[in-house]
This record gives C-alpha cells, sequence and structure tokens, in this order.
C-alpha cells in the first residue's frame, strides 16, 4: 500500500513541474488520484493554475500565496525541478526565497521566545529544546530514508515544530516525554501523512495533543519561575488560566505581559513573543490577517462575557496574553501548510479559532483551549479554502439551464 | 405447506424455546446475582461505616425516585451510622459514592466511589485512599467545600486534588446533594427505629 | 482439530476445506483487522488484557453457539424470516451468556459493562451467519465459526495486550514495567484504542502485502 501511493505522488509530483501545458492536465487529474494532496508550488501559483481553478482543488490552486512561494522549488520536487525550464504567464516575481530561509527566519524569531524561558525557568530548558529539536531532526530524517524519499531534513521545518513543541512544554516535564511527544509529532502528525506540505494538522500540536493525553499529569504539572526545577520536588504552581478558572484570581497584566508567571516554556512572556511575531510580519513571511483575527476575535468574544459579568470572567486582554494565545497566533495560526490560503478561508479560519478558544477556556474542562481550537480548525481546511476560492477575473456563474 | 403458516410456526417455535431456555437460565442465574449484589453492596457500606457488622434497609418516597439508606449496626445491634448513595455528574460520567455520615447528622464517616469513569491518571485518582481518607470526620454544615493549594483550614473544607478540580468538585458536590436530601428525608428517630427492624435476608 | 476432522470421517475434498474454514479466519481474514469488523468491542473494551480476552472469549462462545444452531435448523426456517429468526437465536445466547457472567464472574461483568449485551449488534455474527453457517452444513459452520471467533479473540488479546502494558505497566494486572515507567494514559483512553488499531491494520496489511509479494516472486 505504503509504496503505491508514494510512487503515485512521486509521478504525479514530476508532472506538475513539467511547464503549464502538461499542467492543466496534471491538476485535472490530481483530486482524483492523491485527494488534493499534492502542494502545488508553482511560480505565480495562482496565475498558473488559473484555467484549471474550477477543476483544481483548493489546496492545490493556492497552496503558496505568491508572495511567500519559493520562486522555483516546490518542496515535493525541490531537487528534480530546479533544473527544469517553468513557463508561466506573469506576473513574474524574482525571489530568493526558498523553504530553508523561511524556516531559519521562524527560528530567529523564536528567539526571544527561548530566552527569556532560559532567564525564568533556567538551563534545563535548554535541554529540554534541544532534545526536541534533535528528536524530530533525526525521526524525520529517519522516516525519509525508510520511506525512500529525498532527505531534505535540512529545510528546517522539523526544528521549528521540535522547537515549538518544547515550548509549549511545562519546565519541569521530562525528557523521555519530550522524545516521545517529538517522535509522534513528526512520525504520526506529519511523515505519515507525507511531509512538509502534505500534513493535515500542525505536528507541533499533533504532539503536545499527544502528550496531553499520555501524561496528563506531568503535563500539567506547572513550576512558578525561578524556582529551582528539580522534576522530584519542585513546588507545583498553578498557571494564571488555571487559577482563573478553579479560584476565580486573575494575574495582573503586567506579569502576563513579561512573563513573570507559571506555565509553559514559550508560552509565558507575552512581549518576548510579540517581538518574535512583529519580526516575522516585517519580513512579510506572516499574514496580518491570521494573528489578528486570532487575538482579535479572542478579544471579541472574551469581551461579550466580560461586559456581561466582570466578576465572573476575565477581562479580553486576560485572555489575549495569557497561556498559549500569543504562541499560538503568531507561530501556529500562522503556519503556511495547516492553514487556508485564500485571504477569506484566513478570516473564516482564525475567528473560529480564536472562539474555540474562549469557549473552551470559559466552558471546558480545561482551563486552556489554544491547541484544540486550532487542532480543530486545522481540520476544516481543506473545506474553507474549498468554499472561499476567489472568482477568476471575469469569471460568470454557470447558468444552470 | 403455505408459506405464511411456515413463517409463523418458525417464529412462533423459536420465540417458545428461547423463552424456555431463557426462563431456566434466568431461573439458575438469579439468586447468584442477587447473592453478588448483595455482597457488593455489604462490602460497600462496611468501608464507610468502619464499626458496622449488620444493617438495615430503609426506603423513602421522593417525588418520583426512591431513596434508600441503609442504617449500620455494630455487633450489640445498636445503631451507628447511616449510609446512602450519591450519584451525579462528574468529568466524564456518572460518579457514584457510598456516603457514611453519623446519626447525629453532623460529620462523614467515610465514603467510597463505587463507580467512575473520570481520566485514568488524573480524575480516578478520587479513587485513592488520600482523597477518600479526608471525608473522615468532615462536618457536613452547611456544606462541604473545597479548597486548592493549601491544607483545608475550617472542618468542613477538604483539599482537591492538583489538576482534577472538576472529578474532585463532582465528588463533594454530590455527597452535599445525597446528604441534604436525606436529612431532610429521614428523621434520626427513624433511623434508630430502623435497628429494631427484621434483618435482611442473609 | 484433526481430531475432529477424523472422527467426521469426511471425504478427502471436503476434509481439506474443513481446516480451510478455520484457519481463514485466523490471520487472511481476520475480524478486526482484514474485515474490519467488529470495532465497537474491539475499541471501547480492550483496555486491559483481561478484558480484551474475556470479551473476546464471550463472542467467540456467542459466534459457535449461534452457527451451530442457524446450522441444524437452516433448512427448516423460511428464507423471509431468516433474519429476525437469526436475531432471536443470537439475543438467546447472548442473554444466557450474560446471565452466566453476572453470576458467576461478576468483576468481568462489571468491567465488559453494556457491552456483553451489544455482542447481538455484533456484525460479525451475523456476518457468518448470512454468508457461511445458513448454507452450510454444522461442521463445517463449526469450524467457520471457530476460526473467526478465535481470530477475533486474538484481535482483542493483542489489542489488550498492547493498551494494558503501555497504559497501565502491567499484564493481567501484575506490574511488568517498573517504577521507571509512566503509563502513558492515552492508550487506556478511547484515542488510543484508535491510534492502536490504526497501527495493527496498518501492521497487518504490511505484513500480508509483504507475503503476497513475496509469494508473486516465488
Amino acid at each position: 500500500m505504503d509504496k503505491e501511493k508514494t510512487k503515485k505522488a512521486d509521478t504525479d509530483g514530476s508532472t506538475e513541474a513539467k511547464p503549464t501545458a502538461e499542467v492543466k492536465t496534471s491538476a485535472k487529474k490530481a483530486p482524483a488520484k492523491t485527494g488534493a494532496k499534492i502542494p502545488v508550488k508553482k511560480a505565480p501559483a495562482k496565475s498558473a493554475a488559473e484555467g484549471d481553478v474550477k477543476n483544481a482543488p483548493a489546496k492545490t490552486g493556492g497552496k503558496a500565496p505568491v508572495k511567500k512561494a519559493p520562486a522555483k522549488k516546490a518542496p515535493a520536487e525541490a531537487d528534480e525541478s530546479a533544473s527544469k525550464l517553468v513557463i508561466s504567464s506573469s506576473p513574474h516575481f524574482q525571489t530568493t526565497e526558498n523553504i530553508p530561509r523561511i524556516m531559519y527566519t521562524v527560528v530567529t524569531a523564536l528567539i526571544p521566545a527561548m530566552a527569556v524561558s532560559v532567564y525564568l525557568f533556567g538551563l534545563r530548558v535548554l535541554m529540554l529544546m534541544a532534545v526536541c529539536v534533535v528528536v524530530c531532526l533525526v525521526s524525520e530524517y529517519a522516516m525519509q530514508k525508510a520511506r525512500k524519499k529525498s532527505v531534505r531534513v535540512h529545510d528546517g521545518s522539523a526544528a521549528i515544530t521540535g522547537i515549538l513543541l518544547a515550548l509549549m512544554l511545562p519546565p519541569g516535564f521530562p525528557i523521555y516525554g519530550a522524545v516521545l511527544g517529538s517522535l509522534f509529532s513528526i512520525v504520526i502528525g506529519k511523515m505519515l501523512f507525507g511531509g512538509l506540505g502534505y500534513n493535515i494538522f500542525n505536528p507541533a500540536l499533533i504532539g503536545r495533543a499527544f502528550l496531553q493525553a499520555t501524561y496528563p499529569v506531568l503535563i500539567t504539572t506547572w513550576v512558578d519561575p525561578g524556582a529551582v526545577i528539580n522534576a522530584v520536588d519542585a513546588i507545583s504552581a498553578a498557571t494564571p488560566l488555571a487559577m482563573m478558572k478553579f479560584g476565580g484570581e486573575a494575574t495582573g497584566l503586567g506579569a502576563l505581559f513579561f512573563g513573570n508567571t507559571a506555565g509553559s516554556l514559550g508560552e509565558t512572556s507575552a512581549i518576548a513573543i510579540l517581538i518574535g511575531g512583529l519580526y516575522l510580519r516585517y519580513k512579510g513571511y506572516i499574514n496580518w490577517k491570521l494573528p489578528l483575527g486570532y487575538l482579535g476575535s479572542i478579544a471579541f468574544f472574551a469581551a461579550i462575557f466580560w461586559i456581561y459579568d466582570s466578576s465572573t470572567y476575565a477581562s479580553p486582554f486576560f485572555h489575549v496574553m495569557a497561556g498559549g494565545a500569543m504562541l499560538g497566533a503568531w507561530f501556529m495560526v500562522t503556519d503556511m501548510v495547516t492553514t487556508p490560503v485564500t485571504p477569506c478561508g484566513q478570516w473564516i479560519f482564525a475567528i473560529g479559532a480564536g472562539f474555540l478558544t474562549i469557549i473552551i477556556r470559559l466552558f471546558g474542562g480545561l482551563p486552556e483551549g489554544v491547541m484544540y481550537s486550532i487542532l480543530f480548525m486545522n481540520a476544516f481546511v481543506p473545506l474553507i479554502n474549498r468554499h472561499t476560492k476567489p472568482k477568476v477575473f471575469g469569471e460568470l456563474k454557470a447558468k444552470k439551464t | 405447506m403455505n408459506k405464511s403458516v411456515k413463517m409463523i410456526i418458525n417464529l412462533t417455535v423459536l420465540g417458545a424455546l428461547a423463552g424456555i431456555i431463557l426462563a431456566f437460565v434466568f431461573k439458575m442465574a438469579d439468586p447468584l446475582i442477587q447473592i453478588n449484589k448483595e455482597k457488593e453492596l455489604k462490602a460497600a457500606i462496611f468501608t464507610v461505616l468502619p464499626e458496622a457488622k449488620d444493617y438495615r434497609t430503609l426506603t423513602k418516597e421522593l417525588k418520583d425516585e426512591e431513596v434508600t439508606v441503609y442504617v449500620g449496626l455494630n455487633e450489640k445491634g445498636e445503631p451507628i451510622g447511616v449510609s446512602f448513595k450519591a450519584d451525579g455528574n462528574g468529568f466524564q460520567g456518572n460518579v457514584g459514592i457510598m456516603v457514611g455520615l453519623g446519626l447525629d447528622y453532623l460529620k462523614l464517616k467515610g465514603i467510597e466511589v463505587l463507580d467512575q469513569v473520570e481520566t485514568p491518571g488524573l480524575g480516578d485518582r478520587i479513587r485513592e485512599q488520600g482523597f477518600k481518607s479526608q471525608f473522615k470526620g468532615v462536618e457536613v454544615h452547611p456544606k462541604i467545600e473545597y479548597i486548592k493549594f493549601r491544607k483545608p483550614e475550617k472542618p468542613n473544607q477538604i483539599q482537591a486534588i492538583t489538576g482534577a478540580t472538576i472529578s474532585s468538585n463532582a465528588v463533594v458536590v454530590n455527597i452535599n446533594t445525597a446528604v441534604k436530601k436525606v436529612t431532610e428525608l429521614f428523621t434520626e428517630r427513624e433511623l434508630r427505629d430502623a435497628a429494631s427492624l427484621p434483618g435482611g435476608k442473609e | 482439530m484433526a481430531d475432529s476432522v477424523e472422527k467426521a470421517q469426511l471425504p478427502e475434498e471436503e476434509t481439506q476445506s474443513l481446516s480451510y474454514e478455520l484457519v481463514k479466519g485466523l490471520w487472511q481474514d481476520i475480524a478486526p483487522f482484514r474485515l474490519v469488523l467488529g470495532l465497537c468491542p474491539a475499541l471501547a473494551v480492550t483496555n486491559s488484557l483481561l478484558n480484551g480476552l474475556s470479551m473476546g472469549l464471550a463472542t467467540l462462545f456467542v459466534l459457535v453457539a449461534s452457527c451451530t444452531a442457524v446450522s441444524i435448523v437452516r433448512k427448516l426456517i423460511a428464507p423471509q424470516v431468516r433474519i429476525a429468526a437469526y436475531v432471536v437465536i443470537i439475543a438467546t445466547i447472548v442473554t444466557v451468556t450474560d446471565l452466566f457472567l453476572q453470576a458467576m464472574t461478576p468483576g468481568i461483568s462489571k468491567a465488559l459493562g453494556p457491552y456483553v449485551p451489544l455482542i447481538i449488534t455484533n456484525c460479525i455474527i451475523l456476518g457468518r451467519l448470512e454468508a457461511f453457517s445458513q448454507k452450510n452444513p454444522v461442521l463445517p459452520s463449526i469450524m467457520d465459526s471457530l476460526g473467526t471467533g478465535i481470530g477475533f479473540t486474538f484481535g482483542l488479546v493483542a489489542m489488550g495486550f498492547v493498551r494494558e502494558i503501555l497504559g497501565f505497566g502491567s499484564i493481567f494486572g501484575f506490574t511488568i514495567l517498573g517504577d521507571w515507567f509512566t503509563p502513558w494514559i492515552v492508550m487506556i483512553l478511547p484515542a488510543g484504542a484508535f491510534l492502536l488499531m490504526g497501527g495493527l491494520i496498518a501492521l497487518v496489511n504490511y505484513i500480508s502485502h509483504k507475503q503476497s509479494s513475496q509469494g508473486e516472486e516465488a
């Protein structure tokens, strides 16, 4: 089974790289064969597929927004297509962007959050991050070897998964748990779907969700910043969200902003994440609609409840800065692979995830809802893409006869 | 033979046969099943009322439901406490608790978790001895409360399980509801009189 | 098995098919993984080895008994009402099993909960009745149902084994993995059942795929 699929994907992939005349036919074939899992990242994606917008599945149609698209390389056939001639209609963009560059910029953007977590929780978190990253890289390499695909570990996407996963773990989380989570992220969450560009769910969040179900006690054992981290006798503390939910105590906004609270490694400090996120925005790698829509809808729905009863429900500022909302908004909602490509779809995705986050936080069993809300919306991305396809210029609605 | 007649005979014979077999098996199995249930109940009552050696059953109607309490007796046949079931929703489903209460309706004598489907390793720690034993001697007036992250300060408080607040809360709420129901429905007098009732089937 | 075949004194060709009927359910058509039937109990009650084993055995008993019964009366039943008749037969046997478990092993009965009565709706049973027992004599029917039932039990035991050892660190309630092992709670939860089921289906498919491709080469 596996082998066959791989072969199919490969043949499809190589047709994609051929000149546009043939791209048309392959785009038509694609949905039937592999169910829209081929990320066609032709240079100016829109124009190339123009004639086929109706037939091509939404995901294929515009997987890579023009700006971010690696000019000549699609991830699935980076090696083969480099030497091939790509013919497409205008506009043409000349750019040096490619996947490794994007990925390493994201890593750079995560540095402030990592640095703050080391400052707050001590050197142990460095080891946690290193373990996550190394296990992610090694398992991705192993899976690519095992499936006889070209090895592209160096593109850095696995490293980001590792870092993000580590940033979502509590400081005292055991190393073996981090290893297990990283393995699950890459092997089940990413490689079994076909690797970068094929995965439906955000791999880091999949790993975190698996750990949440596997070690429910360990993953909710938090410590206050500055406490000596020793997995054996750390004094357990409550996160701001847990204190809010179960104790009705709101943490000060200052502490939330600078990160002086108990929580996951990289989620405590809003300012550090914000710096990274704005840097990414400055580089043009993320679309402002996604983080803005997500944080905005969190704030909006939180505000509704806050205005209704401000003694029971926390303020919108609290909800935006507490827990994983910031990290989720800047680094997970903006994931290029697992979020919609159309502007309208991005709004739907971001607002839907924000709404779910608030619903889970206020009425669910868990204090935090960022992870499940994003995973839940990830599942709807193909559907959202399909229904928010932009109209091709000059397109008329087919009249029913 | 006519088709429909055959069909009717088929099903009638099958149904009758099935009925006979089931009646026979049920007659054999039912006493054993009753004994099993009895054993289970007895074990639960004697856990929550440690001094009890025997018990009597009292039942009263409250609106549509039947409320049953079990009055525990010591070896001299004196009533030493009352126990009853407290059911209610937990995190994932019903949390059924057997509650042992002093006859003066002031303090709990113990609790036992009978049914629960809480998250293993987290919510199902309500079954742990450390959690259950907190309820021994807890005052039920005005109601039992749980607190988090600290040791209980008042005689009507217990400490919730960290990370399993909902399950801990469910236990407390179920007990409070059941205690309220029982204390309103049965007078102490009635419970003491129950001691002279004839014993249950052994 | 050879014994029963000899005793039956069947002609040569039937003897071969008898063993085939038994063996096919053990691997080639193993119920939870190849036929992907009977998933409800396979997912719901396999959180420990004992539960999986007892559920498998209960289903095995019901399967063999109802296949035998249907095979005996297959010529008497009017085809128009056969499904109704099968359901009556299955329901009777299931109820007997349920009462037996409640009376003799209350612990297991409590752990299996509503899933013993739910054996009635297990599609493996109605499937084997409809596909095999109603057309075949008693002995092949017994063989067929025995094979399918053992295969199903094996599937549940495999699920229960993995889930118990990872979820509790124990086998049949005895701790195997020591304190160093933190149980994977997810394996006792429904999510773990689905994960494992997917993994095992993939494994079985992978192995049989390999077998068949080797067979072609040879």
